[in-house]
Order: structure tokens, then sequence, then C-alpha cells
């Protein structure tokens, strides 16, 4: 496994109290693999990753292991951890525009991790940038490269995040979100490029969306997550022609499909819970069209349905 | 740049046109002349002096003049302190003036950015708390009431300075702290609000995620953005600098520019007024170029225009 | 719940700072003393703390104390002062004659008098010096001192352009003969003032044409002068240094090596460089540092009656102080020695006449007085029975907080004891100089120091038409007393004619004498020959460290 998470617990303390981020979540990543972790806004999906590599503010505490080319990511000295970051795990963000450091040029970005991390020379590595930005198809790269990066359009700068992630071929790539603040036609074109890329590499990578289509597309298996729990996990097929958890089914229901053009669009009934409580039992309990007594007592507990697919409803069912 | 440079300074000599032209006018309006004192001078003395100084040509005779000469470096003669030029005092006392702000704002800089930067690190805990205390107290106590303090102590009571002049390289130290330590304190607060905001923004998360030490972070990525708002309160620093140094001379009794210029207002020495409020003008005008252009330097967004 | 005690607590600590440093309350006395074993070899450097920046160091063209101070270090006139009574003794002239009716004066010159470049200090000297001052291109602001000598003030106008026309001329290089409209008693006390002082004529020359102002004749360097010191360096608000002039007729009982004169604008700061030993003499002391001197230090302190009147002006022309009853009332109802013991508190004695009690000998017998009964019937007298009806007035006074105390406990005096309203003023000093000027206020606060020892300095202010008569008030009688007081040389018969006048000031009173100056400086006990004088001056000859 290229990546393991076990029994994973964030919690951030506010002024309203403590929110429960991730509430004992387990996962692994294969080497090779696309994992797509799915959710709504809140559910945990970005917060389980940066609790994992350690890039979460002091405000946070987070409990667990995450296993990762031997080293407890969560339980060893921060020297370790910051040389198997953007080295050997890369991470790319939501909003490349204040994602990538407006006051440096993008050349001494991109060349940063290859000097952080490689015993290389500046010349080397500006040519190395120069190719790496190439490679994810900005042409005319030498003058790129001393530009700022406002100087740049969205899914340029996206882009160039992408070079400066993979310029020192991680194993794990890390991508959070990289589609939703650009707009569709280079969305298209953006996830194109990281599957490419991957093809060649043979690079492991999680993907986090809210958006089931980009899943449909990328990923080899999926994780969803509820307020900070994985509610189900399996292959991306299975998932989506079987799902075993209510969730699952809501969100299936959710995404507008053209034949229903003219009736009113579904929405999973409820709200999302207020994570500053910690519930007993499954959290979807008070939304779910099938809860039965017994789903707000038994603890949160992953069990097999079927080939490689995980399920947490004790009803094992879904409308 | 060259062209950004070019065109602040053509816009500047208008700005330096009328603060002129309104001081030339206000002067005069003031009530009370050069030579009012209290042992009356007889309307024929009054006259000689005021012939002997061009006072009494048609107004706009005298400011013609008063450009003209200016303008081939020729401020006058003081019209308090007859013996003395005005461009000898000013190039007596400039360079004191000068030594003192400049110290002060070096010492302002370290103290506040030192200051600002540690308790921006480690926000609501002791190593915050203690330097904006401090940093509150230069803000809070005036001038004047921070330089005798220091002098009762270090001066009198400790006797490690020396009370008054600027003879010595150790008579600066009190004067330069006493009048850069408000500033300090503004630049501590800016400094430490400035950090923790860049510290706040997403690419100090993708610096982290690419394995870069803490060290590396604040210095290489979060600094140039923290420390923006530092330089642009230079800019009207500046202009405080050049103001509160009146003060500071007083207390140290430092034969500085400070103590000229609002002196000049007082005994309605028109020469000398003129020549300073152009002088501090300029500087003002060149000290807010300068900042712009750091500011311009560290920040290439703003180079857009 | 946390935000808001983390802003308790960065308040906390700046909150207790105040508290840490009041208690280092304990002031120090001073310091350093300069003062060694006598014999000890203390070096022969006077420091003092002259004030302000001084205008100019030429004496035809200043006006000041500050500028008086440094300007006799470097001149020499024809007399000079005896260090404690100021009684006129031989300067530049070793003796002198007097005609009969007291109009002429011949001085015979020193014969070993030198200028510091070497040159014989020659009675042609003194009558270039003269003419320079009075020169009409030189608008010199003290030219009327001279106007005692016949015909000056004509040369001075204009009207007369023939110097040798004028009451001085050298009999031969060594004699120097001045006559003088009337006999003046005070004359040669009168040439104690740098008004009277002689230039270098070629030095003058040297630098510009002889009634040019401000030439650089009086750079280092370029200063030539007669008097016991020449000038060393002079930076600008800094600090100016004399040094020994060793060509000097007296040279060999001179003892101080060099006087530093340090310009200090601050009374504060000046008076900290005093505690600290940097300074051995200061003549500005703040307010309240003087209650702890005299408490803690009195040895430093020295007080001493200066020949100066505080008093408010009232303008005549402006009802309801046109009202001669008015005027006496107010002054009949306020308690000058109160003033004088709570407010001042330093010394200072109030004020019943005008001209200071034994000024040359002259004391006024007519004085104002203090009887509040007296006061309110006046004042009912005049219209306005308990205060009822008065129409109130402004007093004004320049932005000092001394004066503003003293503005203010009269106002109050004014309030309880005759039930009128008066507003109180400040302007900065040249407003208030213009406003006096100008007639544009109704009662002002007003000091006046003598220029020399004689009642006459202090009564012609107010003759009719007197350049320095705000008041605009003229009576015929008193111009008469004190031109006769002026055409006579007899003591006896002038003191008579001011007796008279002063009667007669002091009863329509157009001003309203407060208290006597008192000059009041910090020195530090290794100064010797320094005494208290009623002009405040302290020949530097007879100075020395101990």
């Amino acid at each position: 496994m290229l990546l393991t998470i076990d029994n994973l617990h964030t919690t951030f303390s506010t002024h309203r109290g403590t929110v429960h981020a991730v509430n004992g979540l387990s996962l692994s990543v294969a080497p090779g693999e696309t994992l797509g972790i799915v959710g709504e806004s809140g559910s945990g999906k970005s917060v389980t990753c940066y609790s994992a590599l350690g890039l979460l503010p002091p405000t946070a505490t987070t409990t667990g292991h995450a296993w990762f080319d031997g080293v407890d990511l969560l339980n060893c000295r921060a020297v370790d951890r910051r040389r198997l970051l953007g080295n050997r795990i890369a991470m790319i963000f939501q909003d490349p525009m204040t994602s990538l450091n407006p006051y440096l040029r993008v050349g001494d970005q991109l060349i940063e991790p290859l000097r952080l991390h490689r015993d290389i020379s500046r010349p080397a590595a500006e040519a190395r940038a120069a190719e790496a930005l190439r490679e994810t198809g900005i042409h005319d790269a030498e003058r790129r490269l001393r530009q700022y990066p406002h100087e740049f359009s969205g899914g340029m700068q996206q882009r160039v995040m992408i070079a400066m992630a993979l310029i020192t071929e991680p194993a794990l790539l890390i991508a959070d979100e990289p589609t939703t603040a650009l707009d569709v036609t280079v969305q298209a074109q953006i996830l194109a490029l990281i599957r490419n890329l991957q093809a060649t590499r043979d690079m492991g990578v999680v993907f986090i969306t809210h958006d089931l289509g980009i899943v449909a597309g990328m990923c080899d298996r999926v994780v969803v997550m509820y307020a900070g729990h994985i509610v189900e996990t399996g292959p991306t097929p299975a998932l989506f022609e079987t799902p075993r958890h209510p969730y699952t089914g809501g969100l299936h229901k959710s995404l507008p499909a053209i034949q229903q053009r003219g009736a009113p669009l579904y929405t999973i009934p409820g709200n999302p819970p207020d994570m500053t409580e910690q519930t007993s039992g499954c959290p979807f309990l008070p939304r779910c069209a099938r809860a039965a007594a017994e789903c707000g007592a038994a603890p949160m507990h992953l069990e097999p349905v079927g080939q490689d697919q995980w399920t947490a409803c004790i009803r094992r069912q879904c409308p | 740049m060259l062209r950004f440079i070019r065109s602040r300074l053509l816009e500047a000599i208008p700005v330096l046109f009328i603060i002129a032209t309104l001081t030339f006018v206000m002067i005069r309006l003031a009530p009370g002349g050069p030579f009012s004192d209290e042992r009356n001078v007889s309307p024929a003395t009054l006259a000689k002096l005021e012939a002997h100084y061009h006072l009494d040509q048609p107004l706009p005779v005298q400011y013609l003049t008063w450009w003209r000469k200016t303008l081939t470096g020729d401020l006058g003669p003081s019209m308090r302190y007859g013996a003395h030029s005005v461009n000898e005092i000013i190039g007596h006392t400039l360079p004191v003036s000068l030594e003192l702000g400049i110290l002060a704002i070096t010492f302002a800089l370290v103290i506040g950015l030192g200051a600002g930067i540690v308790a921006g690190l480690k926000p609501n805990t002791v190593t915050d708390y203690a330097p904006m205390s401090l940093a509150m107290i230069g803000i809070c106590i005036p001038t004047f009431v921070i330089g005798p303090l220091l002098l009762l102590l270090f001066a009198l009571r400790w006797q490690i300075f020396s009370v008054s002049g600027w003879d010595t390289a150790t008579d600066r130290i009190l004067p330069a702290v006493t009048l850069g330590a408000p500033y300090g304190a503004y630049i501590a607060r800016l400094t430490r609000a400035g950090m923790l905001e860049v510290l706040n923004q997403d690419f100090i998360r993708t610096a982290r995620a690419k394995g870069v030490s803490e060290f590396r972070v604040i210095y290489k990525h979060a600094l140039k953005g923290g420390l923006l708002p530092v330089i642009a309160f230079l800019g009207p620093a500046t202009a405080g600098l050049l103001s509160g140094s009146f003060v500071v001379e007083e207390i140290f009794d430092i034969p500085g520019l400070g103590q000229h210029f609002v002196n000049a207002a007082f005994n309605r020495d028109y020469t000398m007024i003129m020549g300073t409020v152009l002088l501090y003008a300029v500087m003002i005008v060149v000290f807010n170029l300068l900042v712009d252009i750091v500011q311009a330097a560290l920040n290439p967004r703003l180079r857009l225009e | 719940m946390k935000q808001r005690f983390l802003s308790i607590r960065q308040y906390l600590l700046p909150a207790l700072i105040p508290l840490l440093l009041c208690s280092c309350g304990r002031e120090p006395v001073f310091l350093k003393s300069p003062a060694g074993q006598p014999g000890d070899g203390v070096p022969q450097i006077l420091h003092l703390g002259n004030g302000a920046e001084p205008k100019a160091l030429d004496p035809h063209v200043v006006t000041g104390v500050t500028e008086h101070n440094i300007i006799s270090a470097l001149l020499e006139g024809l007399v000079t002062e005896n260090p404690k009574t100021l009684e006129p003794q031989p300067g530049a002239a070793e003796s002198w004659t007097v005609s009969d009716d007291g109009t002429v004066y011949t001085f015979l010159l020193r014969s070993n008098g030198k200028w510091s470049n070497g040159d014989a200090v020659t009675a042609p000297d003194f009558v270039f010096s003269f003419e320079r001052m009075l020169s009409p291109g030189l608008s010199a602001e003290y030219a009327e001192m001279l106007f005692v000598m016949k015909n000056a003030a004509a040369f001075h106008e204009g009207r007369v352009t023939d110097f040798s026309q004028v009451g001085v001329r050298a009999v031969n290089d060594h004699t120097l003969e001045i006559t003088l409209n009337a006999g003046t008693p005070y004359f040669l006390s009168m040439l104690n003032h740098y008004s009277w002082y002689p230039v270098h004529p070629p030095t003058i020359l040297k630098h510009g044409k002889m009634d040019e102002r401000h030439t650089p004749w009086t750079r280092p360097g370029n200063y030539v002068g007669n008097g016991v010191f020449v000038l060393d360096t002079w930076e600008v608000n800094k600090e100016i240094v004399v040094k020994k002039n060793p060509l000097h007729w007296d040279a060999k009982i001179v003892r101080l090596e060099a006087i530093h004169f340090r310009a200090i604008e601050k009374a504060l700061t000046e008076e900290r460089a005093f505690r600290a030993g940097d300074l051995h003499v200061t003549s500005t002391v703040p307010l309240d540092k003087i209650e702890k001197y005299q408490q803690n230090s009195p040895e430093l302190l020295m007080v001493s009656p200066y020949i100066g009147t505080y008093y408010y002006l009232f303008n005549v022309e402006q009802p309801p102080l046109d009202d001669g009853r008015v005027r006496k009332a107010l002054s009949m109802s306020i308690d000058r020695a109160a003033i004088c013991t709570h407010v001042l508190k330093a010394g200072q004695l109030p004020a019943y006449h005008f001209v200071p009690p034994d000024t040359g000998g002259y004391t006024s017998q007519a004085r104002v007085t203090y009887d509040i009964a007296a006061a309110k019937k006046l004042l009912a007298a005049a219209g306005y029975p308990d205060g009822k009806g008065f129409p109130g007035f402004e007093l004004l006074y320049n932005t000092n907080e001394s004066h503003r105390k003293i503005a203010e406990v009269i106002q109050q005096m004014w309030q309880k004891n005759l039930n009128i309203n008066v507003v109180l003023k400040n302007q900065e000093w040249k407003v208030y100089l213009d406003s006096t000027q100008q007639g544009d206020f109704q009662v002002a606060r007003a000091g006046w120091i003598g220029d020399y020892v004689d009642p006459n300095t202090f009564l012609d202010l107010w003759i009719t038409g007197g350049g320095n008569n705000r008041t605009r008030w003229s009576n015929g009688d008193y111009d008469n007393f004190i031109a006769s007081a002026a055409s006579t040389s007899d003591a006896a018969v002038r003191f008579e004619a001011f007796q008279k006048a002063e009667t007669i000031l002091l009863d329509e009173l157009p001003i309203m004498p407060i208290y006597l100056y008192v000059s009041l400086s910090l020195i530090q006990p290794g100064v010797r020959g320094w005494y208290p004088t009623l002009l405040d001056h302290h020949p530097y000859k007879y100075v020395y460290l101990e």
C-alpha cells in the first residue's frame, strides 16, 4: 500500500465548541491507483488529507496513523515528514490563484521542491522546470518561468500547480478539488492532463471532489464520506450500479439527468449535521428514509458487502 | 519602472508649487511680523527693516523674487538670525536631523519587525502578548513623556548617557529610541497583523505541502507579503518623523532642523519658513516615492500600473 | 470568551509600567560637582545656559538679554560695571570729566586699550560706532538709546545729514567728547548698554558698508572686539565659545579661559543639563522646579530683585475702561501679596508702584492700595453697584503657564470682590504683540524691564504718543513732568518731578502694576564672582571657578 490511514480522528477547537471533523477514518491507496473521496462540503474529505500530511493549523488536534514509505506521518519528526512532502507525496489545491505565491516568480516556485529535495544546481533545476511546464501544456516555457502567477489565466495557473507538484516525480499525488474553481472546458483539459501524466508515471492519485461525474471518469475506487465518517467505499462501477448506503443513493438521485427536464430536482431531505455534536451511531440517521432504531445505537463500522465493497449502513441497503 | 518614477516626479511639481504658494500667502496673513517685539520699533525703523528684506515690495514681486532666488539655490538670509543665511542654517542642521531620523527609523524597524514577526508566529501566547503590550506603551505614551523618563533613568539616575547634546556616539541612543519608539510600536503591530494575514493564506499551505521548513516559509514566502503594510506605513511615517523630531530635539538639546522649522513660524521668520517648508515637502515627496518603488518591487501586482 | 481575555491581558502590562516608574521617584539634586578643592586646578571654563540662540552678535542691531550676555564678553564700552553695585567704572576710558551743567562729558581713553587684532582703541573708533548706530540705513532698533546726545535723534531721522553736527567728537586719538541735550545724571550707567559699544571700523568696512546689516563681520575669524574675550566658534543653535583675550588691558585679573554659551530652547532641558553638571549657571528655571530647589537645595538657587515690573495695560479708549473709577476699582481689589506668595512662590514682591523701589535711589511715595470696600464704592460710583450691569471685558495675555495662572487668580479676585465677569484670552506671542500694538485689546498683560538704573526708563513709557505706550493714555501734566526731569541734572529736582509724574500715573492708572520681577538662576557652588545685581549683569572678568 502506498498510503495507509488508520483510525484518524481530527478535531478543531473553535469558539463555538469542538468540531469533530474526522471520526475514526481508515483508508488506503494502492500504488498506481486513483482513489476518489466524495462528499458534501463539511464532510471532512479535505480535512482527512490535510490531517494526514500535517498541514492543519494549530487549532486542530489529530490522532491516528498515516503510513507512507514506512513512516507514520502523524507520529514522526517534523523533518522526516518534510522530507516526504513535496518529494514523494505532492498536493495540488482547489484555487490556484490563491495557492500560488503572488510575490514570487513562477520559476522560483517551480524549482523550489527540486532544490529542496534533490542535489541539483539552479540552472539544471530551471531547465527541468521549463520542461515540466511544457509537459503540462504551457508553451514558451522559458519566458513563463520569469512571470508572476497573476499573469496566468486560471487554467494555466492550475497547470503550473500540477507541474510544481509533479516536478519531483512523487509516488502519490493528492488533488483537492483541482477543477472546482475552473470553467467546464478548462476542467476537462486539466482532468485529461492529470490522467495522462498519471499514466506515464505509475503514480497513485487521491482525488477529492464533490462531483460524482468526475469520479466516474477518473477514479478506480471511491470513498464516500459523510459527517467525518466513511459511509461506503468500493470500486467505482459497483458504487454507481449498486450503492449500499442510503447517502450514496441519495447522491445519485441528486444528479440532474436530462430525462428529468421539467421535474423538480431531488434533494436529500434534511440538513447537514452540526459537526460540534458527536453523535452515537449513524450520523445520517435524521435524514434517512430507511432508518431504524438500532441505527442510532451501533457505532459506525464498515462491513463488507460484495466484491471489495464496504458499507457502514447496518441496513445494507439503499432506497 | 522608469516611466513610473518619471510620472510621479512630474506629479510632484505642482504639489510643491501649491505648497510653496499657500505657505507664502498664509505666513503673510498671520498677524504679527518678523520684527515685532515687546519693545516697539519706530515706524521709520520698521520701514527700513522691511525694505532691507524686500517686504515693502508688492506681494507678487516678493513672490517671484523668492522663486527666482530659490531656483538658483539661494533661500535668502534668515530674518531672525540675520548673520546667517537660510542655506547655512539648513546646511548645518539638516544632517543632524537626518541622522536622528534615520537612526530612529532603523531602531523602529529592527525592534518592530522583530517583535511583530515573533508575535505573529505564535499568536495568543506569551510571545505575542509581551511584545504587543510593550508596543501599546510605545504608542500611548507620547514622546515628551518617554524622553524625559529615559533621561531620568539613564542619564540622571544611572549616569549611563549624557543628559543633552549631540557630541559623542552614545548621545545618539536615547534620542533615537525616543523618536523611534512609537514608530517601532506601530511597525510591530502592523508586522504582526501582516504576518498573521499572510500566514493564513493558501499559498503558505502550498509551501508547507512542498516540504519547506518553517524558517524558509517565513523568510521566503511570508515576509514579502507580510511586510507590505509596514512599507506602506513608512511613507506617512517619514512625515511624522520629520515633525516629531522637533520635540525630541528640544528635550535632548539636539541642534537639528526641527527646532528651526517650528520656531521660524513663531518668529515669523518668513525666509526660514519658506525654506524649511519647501525642504520638508521635497523630502516627503521623495520618501513617499521611494516607498512606492519598494512596494512595487515587493508586490508584482502593483506594477500593472 | 477567549478573545476578550486576550485583549485584557494585552493592556495589563502597560498599565503596570507607570506604577513601576513612579517608584523611581526621588529626584537626584545634581550629580557632578565641578567644584573641587581650592588650588585643585579646576579648568577655568565656564558653561552658561543662555536660553535661545542669539539673533546676532552685532551690538548695533540686537535687542535682547540673550545677545547682551555674549556681546558683553566680546566688546567693552567707555565704562564697565562694578560686579556688585553696577556702578560705572573705567572701561575703555580710564577717566572722564563732566562740565558744570552736566551736558559735556570728556573721556580719556586708555593708552593701552587694544582691539583683539592689536590695533589701538581710539576715539575716532567711537565716533564711527555712534555714527553707525544712528545711521538711518542701519535702522537700529535701539537707536533711541543714543538720543540723549545732541542732534542724535535728528541725524537718525534724517533731518541732519552731517554727522559732525551730532554731539560726539574725537578731540584727538585718545580723547572723546560727548555733548548731551541736557544734564543726564544716569548717562554713565547708560553707557553700559551695548548700543553704546564700539565696533572696529576697519573690520566693518572690510565686510560691507558702514550701515549695512548682517554682513559677515560677526563670524568667528572675522570678529574683532575690544572685550575681555574673543569669539572662537559659533555653532548655530548649539554653542558659542569665547576665549580669553590676552590683549585686553585688564587681562591679568581675568581668570576664566573660556566661556561656552549654550543655546538650549527648553527650560526643562536646560535645568536637566544643570542637574547633570553640564552647566555652571542657568537663568531659565522652570516654574515647577522652583519649590523643589527651595526645599532641597536652596544654595543652588539665586533669587535677586530684577529691575522690572509685571503689570496689566488698560486700553483707555475702550469702555468700561475709559472710566478712571473702574480702573481704580480693578486695581484696588486684587491682593498682590497673595499672588506673590501663593502663585509665584519664588520670592517676587508685590508692586505698589510702577517704578521698582530704590531704583537709583528713587522710591515712589504714591502707591496703589488693596481696599475692597473702597473699590466697591468706586465701582458703584461709576454706575455698576455691586457689579450689576458691568459689561465685562477681555483680559489678554500671551500663551504661557505663568501668565495664565496669574490671570486666573486675578479673574477670580475680581469676581469675588467686585462681582464682575472677566473673560480670559490668550494669543501666541507675535499675535499678542500685534493685538496690543493695534489697540485690539481691552486689558492686556505686559512687562517692562529697565534698560538702565534710573526711573526715567520706566516713566517715559507713558508720555503721549510714546512708542511703547499702548494704553492710548495721554496726560499733558505727566508729559511736562517727564520733560522737566529730562532737562535738569539736579537729582533732587528730577526725583521731585518723577514723584509728581508717578502720582498722576498711579491715580489715573492707565496701567495696573502687579508684581516686581526677580531674576532666578541656578548656579553651581564652585562659581565665584557671580553676584546678584539689579540688571542681572555679571561682568565676566571677575568670575572664576573653584
